[in-house]
């Protein structure tokens, strides 16, 4: 599974330019020291946070992408630090619970 | 010096709060590691000659570092943050290093201790807990194309000019829209 894969078979939209990557599991947190503590590499994050302190997070722990859900906007300084850092931020309108259901049935875990 | 190939695990992950408080008398800033329930913003108290109130707080964790295959541990308990730059001064040599080393696809992170009322610079994270801590993430980082490295945070000026940015829950309690930070320095 890929990020390429998640964008055209449940249609999340992607805001940064990047690369796509393989996928491996899904991690759903809203705090940026949660998502430091636990993570990890290749993972898909969910969350509604949408600060800039988002990116250099997932840099850290290399997350595949950022998927910001529930439709919540995401400002304009979050997306271009993720383009600066090559850092996918994917966005969907769907809740995180709606949405963890879609990807569990894909056949991503945690 | 150790041969083991050491294999790092963060253990003992201890979730909190990394409070700031600004003395009205002195204009000092002191922050601390604090595991009780919310810290009250806008809490005043005395102690000597300071009139102490709390500016900031930031959900954050404290952790130790154990290497798996030799029982090596390191305590980060004097670690307040790891600080990304936003690139604000030019000239400022934190800056170069990073537009160098992303050259390299290596990314900087700088590692911050606590402030005291006294200084004006947060106290030095040892060179050999940083080349650990750079260690374990890279080692976590197992899909990536890059590298990180972090550093010290010694610009010579602290925090009065820089604005970078700690990798912090600020303001992260509520979904309300942020209001235009201010800064506690």
């Amino acid at each position: 599974m890929t990020t390429q894969d998640l964008i055209e078979k449940i249609g999340l939209k992607p805001l940064s330019r990047f690369d796509h990557r393989p996928v491996e599991g899904v991690y759903i947190s809203d705090m940026v020291s949660d998502v430091m503590a636990g993570a990890k590499s290749g993972n898909l994050w969910l969350t509604v946070q949408t600060h800039k302190s988002i990116v250099p997070a997932a840099n850290l722990v290399d997350v595949a992408a950022i998927v910001i859900t529930g439709g919540k906007e995401v400002p304009e300084e979050t997306v271009e630090l993720a383009t600066k850092y090559g850092i996918a931020i994917l966005s969907s309108p769907i809740p995180t619970f709606e949405l963890v259901g879609k990807l569990y049935a894909l056949g991503l875990g945690g | 010096m150790s041969e083991c190939q050491h294999q790092w695990e963060m253990v003992n992950i201890r979730f909190g709060f990394v409070v700031f408080e600004k003395c009205y008398h002195c204009g000092g800033v002191r922050t601390y590691f604090s595991r009780e329930g919310i810290p009250i913003l806008g809490d005043k108290y005395r102690e000597g000659d300071h009139f102490w109130n709390r500016v900031e707080n930031a959900q954050s964790f404290r952790f130790d570092l154990i290497c798996r295959k030799c029982n090596d541990a390191e305590n980060f308990d004097d670690l307040m943050g790891l600080m990304y730059c936003t690139g604000c001064l030019p000239d400022c040599r934190v800056e170069v290093l990073r537009k160098k080393l992303e050259a390299e696809r290596v990314h900087i992170l700088l590692a911050c201790g606590f402030l005291s009322e006294s200084d004006a610079k947060p106290k030095q994270i040892p060179a050999r807990k940083l080349t650990k801590l750079t260690a374990y993430f890279n080692q976590r980082r197992v899909m990536a194309r890059s590298l990180m490295s972090i550093i010290p945070f010694d610009l010579e000026d602290g925090f009065s000019r820089c604005k970078g940015e700690f990798l912090h829950d600020v303001g992260m309690l509520s979904q309300e829209p942020l209001q235009i930070r201010t800064s506690p320095f």
